[in-house]
């Protein structure tokens, strides 16, 4: 009865061309490497596995600690603002951690903008001994933790927001303080989610390239970019890839095991509805709105004002970006990428639908492993893959090269988005789709609607606000996006990331401004679109 | 040439590859009729209602409408294309649609077919839904849901309508009602009808006959009286929970002898020879209650149902029977005190196994 219909062929092809850098990296493993990776091996390996173990450490504290805190104010009590902080907490996601590492030094800086203001209140004095200087590893935990805490913060916040008013009063019950109901029955109760959100920093700390190459941070993340592209050795820079897989699918198996312990924060559990938050007054009030003021401020207000500051006394740095173009580019990419990863998404759930497969589900279930891949390491297996495939197969058969349709093209980095971004968007549209009882399609069919009609006239109307949460999630991505790009993208075609790392690298960090400003603005704009969603409110 | 209305011939029901109900066989002689499957939860009769339209394949034997092969081995009509009309238990409304989209949804299926329409606010005023048609299905309750959800099968004008247990929501005060109204609805405009029921009185109520589906089988196929009355098999017996079995002794062609209760006399149901033991099944409206009778059995249980008292005895050897009476009986007995049977006892139908 299980034919191998257009579901399977097209869920199998998804599911092979999203493994293909995976393979890649496993097969290189086994390639002769250059003496790069002797010398790598026998001197700097230690320091950057150390470099990258440091890091990790470093931001899951700090994410840890503002995640947590912050999520337990908003969701429990009620003070000035506490409304306004529930959204603007996540804005800081709209800073990706190398324009913070652009901003944070620019403020610190020897003769930079803390000395500007300090010159300006109290005229001229050496005052660059006093201010501290936030660089290297110090520089980059702060970057990527104020990027990027909105992970621990918004799952955190959402299974406290499903926590069951029951357990808050039983802690009363009991007789517990407010702190001893805090650690003993809500963070608990809170335990998967805070752990995917942990997982989730992890990945995206380890694949972090700009941050940590901006503050010459030598992490395994640079060792695969330095020596593919200083050494030209790309087997190696594979090698480093496999090490960092393993250690990233490791978080990844934590991430989903979490994440499935964290169901059972379920609304349906009951309760939470009626939860009222409890009204803080007078020096608590005042401390719970400096806390939030405070991360909300570190984590955006700081950047993007040094961002503006800079665009505004360098107005001459706005003029000669060519906006135009960058907008252009970037509208390029994320419809074409959009498009693309919406339709494969909707023929691989609808095929999981319809299909009921356990096979499907099985090759739907690799297809999404793709988020876990490091940009830098997929941009690198990508262009293996390539090169290998236009070598032996290509050649074989005597045609031409493939390599410029693949390589440095829109159609190459719409590609590497594709794998990358998969998961995002097939999740996405998979867990509205879930929502979708299946006696709903079988009503349909009954009342003599095809399952195109069905499809039409069901699926569609009702995903249709999931559709533009998943576009507006993957346009955020995209314009964040930095090490596929930097590595695939065409010759003179630029995007906000680019340029902004670009001047960035050549120390024009004035000059970095304006794209940066550009990019944390569209997406703090993508941000307050999807707020709702992201957020898990009463629409859900 | 197949002249039923409807037909499953020797079908073995199935889900996720496991056998639910095993060659199954029943039929609908005329368009119209109603017929009521009852069994205990989990055994597979929505299953059934799934497999009749085309939701679940079958591997076995053949379901047929109007002459036309449904589901064979070889022979599968798609859901969409057998205007069979399901009504599902979870409701199954659109969430995105008002209550007025979700009941009109389909019931132009069969528009300018010279299919008699249902009058749409005629069935909307009888389930009584006028109130919630501009609401959408999280604004209503699980009964007004139900009620919709059956609407929407009823206006679709089917051929064969399925009704996956249609009022286990409706409230128990409105539930009467509902029930006259739907029955008098199919009946008036001939709807062939399908009803999976755990309730034995609301298949009683609605079904022209009643199947009981019990251990993977159609254990009963008849009318409801017949059902009740001459239950099959033990297991009916047990699954209608309607008396009690207590064993007894062939003493003639219209008498048995039971050791607590004496002689008891009726017309045998099924033949059994002079001098065989069998398990005779007493049902509470059996026995009458008489306080002058010798034979005086002890009240260990007394339930009060408004029309009725049941009243629960216990037998010289511990055997519990049950007692009817009518509640505006002259007086009331209590536990501990000694109840009266009419002696010698006297059924109608003597059931026995």
């Amino acid at each position: 009865m299980k034919s191998f219909n257009i579901w399977y062929i097209s869920s199998f092809l998804i599911s092979l061309f999203v493994i293909i850098p995976v393979v890649t990296v496993f097969f290189s493993y086994f390639e002769n490497t250059s003496d790069y990776s002797e010398l790598l091996k026998n001197t700097f390996l230690f320091e950057y596995i150390s470099n990258s173990l440091i890091l990790l450490l470093g931001v899951l504290i700090m994410t840890l600690i503002i995640g947590v805190t912050t999520a337990y104010l908003v969701s429990f009590y009620s003070f000035p603002f506490s409304n306004f902080f529930k959204w603007a907490l996540i804005l800081g996601f709209a800073v990706p951690p190398y324009i913070y590492a652009y901003s944070l030094t620019a403020f610190f800086e020897n003769y930079g903008t803390a000395y500007s203001i300090l010159k300006s209140l109290f005229g001229d004095a050496n005052y660059n001994k006093h201010i501290p200087k936030f660089d290297g590893m110090l520089g980059a935990i702060l970057s990527i933790s104020f990027s990027i805490y909105a992970y621990v913060y918004i799952l955190t916040r959402a299974s406290f927001y499903y926590q069951s008013n029951n357990l808050i009063e039983l802690g009363k019950n009991l007789g517990f303080s407010k702190l001893k109901s805090l650690f003993k029955i809500i963070i608990p109760s809170a335990r998967p989610a805070i752990v995917a959100g942990l997982s989730l920093v992890a990945m995206e700390t380890l694949s972090d390239f700009g941050a940590v190459d901006f503050f010459s941070i030598n992490t395994l993340t640079t060792a695969i970019y330095n020596s593919w592209l200083s050494f030209d050795d790309l087997a190696f820079s594979n090698q480093l890839s496999f090490y960092l897989l393993i250690f990233i699918f490791g978080l990844f198996v934590i991430e989903k095991f979490s994440r499935r312990s964290a169901k059972y924060h379920s609304p349906l559990q009951g309760g939470f509805k009626t939860r009222k938050k409890i009204k803080l007054y007078g020096l608590n009030s005042f401390f719970a709105f400096l806390l939030c003021f405070i991360i909300f401020f570190l984590s955006f207000i700081f950047p993007i004002s040094q961002m503006l500051y800079w665009t505004i006394i360098y107005p001459k740095n706005f003029f000669d970006l060519n906006i135009y173009d960058l907008i252009l580019n970037t509208l390029l990419l994320v419809s074409l990428s959009s498009i693309i990863l919406i339709i494969f998404s909707f023929i691989s759930n609808y095929g999981n639908r319809v299909s009921k497969s356990k096979i499907l589900n099985f090759l739907t279930t690799i297809s999404i492993s793709g988020y876990a891949l490091p940009g830098i390491i997929l941009a690198v297996a990508y262009i293996t893959f390539v090169a290998w495939f236009d070598n032996t197969i290509i050649s074989y058969f005597e045609i031409q090269s493939i390599k410029k349709i693949f390589i440095g093209s829109i159609l190459g980095l719409v590609l590497a988005y594709f794998v990358r971004f998969y998961s995002l968007s097939c999740n996405g549209i998979k867990s509205s789709y879930e929502k979708i009882n299946k006696t709903l399609d079988e009503t349909a069919y009954l009342a003599g609607y095809s399952k195109l009609k069905t499809f039409l006239n069901i699926h569609i109307p009702y995903l249709r606000s999931s559709i533009f949460f998943v576009i507006i999630l993957i346009s955020l991505e995209i314009i964040r996006e930095l090490p596929i790009t930097l590595i695939l993208r065409p010759f003179n075609f630029e995007t906000f990331a680019t340029t902004a790392y670009i001047y960035a690298s050549q120390d024009l960090l004035e000059a970095a401004a304006v794209p940066s400003l550009f990019l944390v603005l569209i997406a703090s704009l993508f941000i307050l679109l999807i707020s709702r969603y992201i957020l898990k409110e009463e629409n859900e | 040439m197949n002249k039923n209305f409807f037909e499953i011939k020797n079908v073995d029901f199935q889900v996720g590859g496991k056998t639910k109900v095993k060659n199954l066989s029943l039929h609908i002689e005329k368009k119209g009729e109603i017929i009521c499957l009852l069994g205990p939860s989990g055994i597979g009769k929505t299953t059934i209602l799934r497999s009749i339209a085309g939701l679940e394949k079958i591997s076995n034997g053949s379901i047929s409408l109007k002459s036309k092969v449904l589901s064979s081995k070889n022979d599968y009509v798609e859901p969409e294309n057998r205007n069979i009309a399901l009504s599902f238990q979870e409701n199954a409304l659109f969430p995105h649609y008002t209550i007025k989209k979700n009941i009109y949804f389909g019931a132009d299926r069969n528009k300018g077919n010279g299919v008699r329409k249902i009058d749409p606010r005629k069935i909307i005023k009888i389930l009584n839904i006028e109130k919630i048609l501009n609401k959408y299905p999280h604004q209503i309750s699980a009964g007004e849901a139900q009620r919709a959800s059956l609407t929407r099968a009823l206006l679709s004008n089917p051929d064969l309508l399925l009704l996956d247990e249609p009022l286990s929501n409706i409230d128990e005060n409105f539930k009467e009602e509902i029930q006259v109204k739907l029955k008098q609805i199919l009946k008036d405009h001939k709807i062939t009808t399908i009803i999976v029921t755990h309730d034995s009185y609301e298949a009683f109520y609605l079904g022209d006959k009643c199947g009981i589906i019990l251990e993977k089988k159609l254990k009963q196929f008849d009318e409801p009286y017949n059902v009740y009355h001459y239950p099959n098999s033990i297991n009916v017996v047990n699954f209608l929970n309607r008396g009690v079995l207590v064993p007894a002794k062939v003493t003639g062609q219209y008498t048995l002898q039971n050791d607590d209760l004496g002689l008891i006399k009726g017309n045998f149901v099924n033949e059994h020879k002079v001098g065989t033991k069998v398990k005779l099944l007493l049902q509470p409206e059996d026995l009458e209650h008489d306080d002058k009778s010798n034979l005086q059995l002890d009240v260990v249980d007394k339930k009060f149902k408004g029309t009725n008292f049941i009243y629960t005895l216990k037998t010289k050897s511990n055997k519990n029977i049950s007692v009817f009476v009518h509640s505006h009986h002259v007086h009331q007995h209590q536990i501990n005190d000694k109840f009266g049977i009419k002696n010698p006892i006297h059924i109608k139908h003597l059931v026995c196994f």
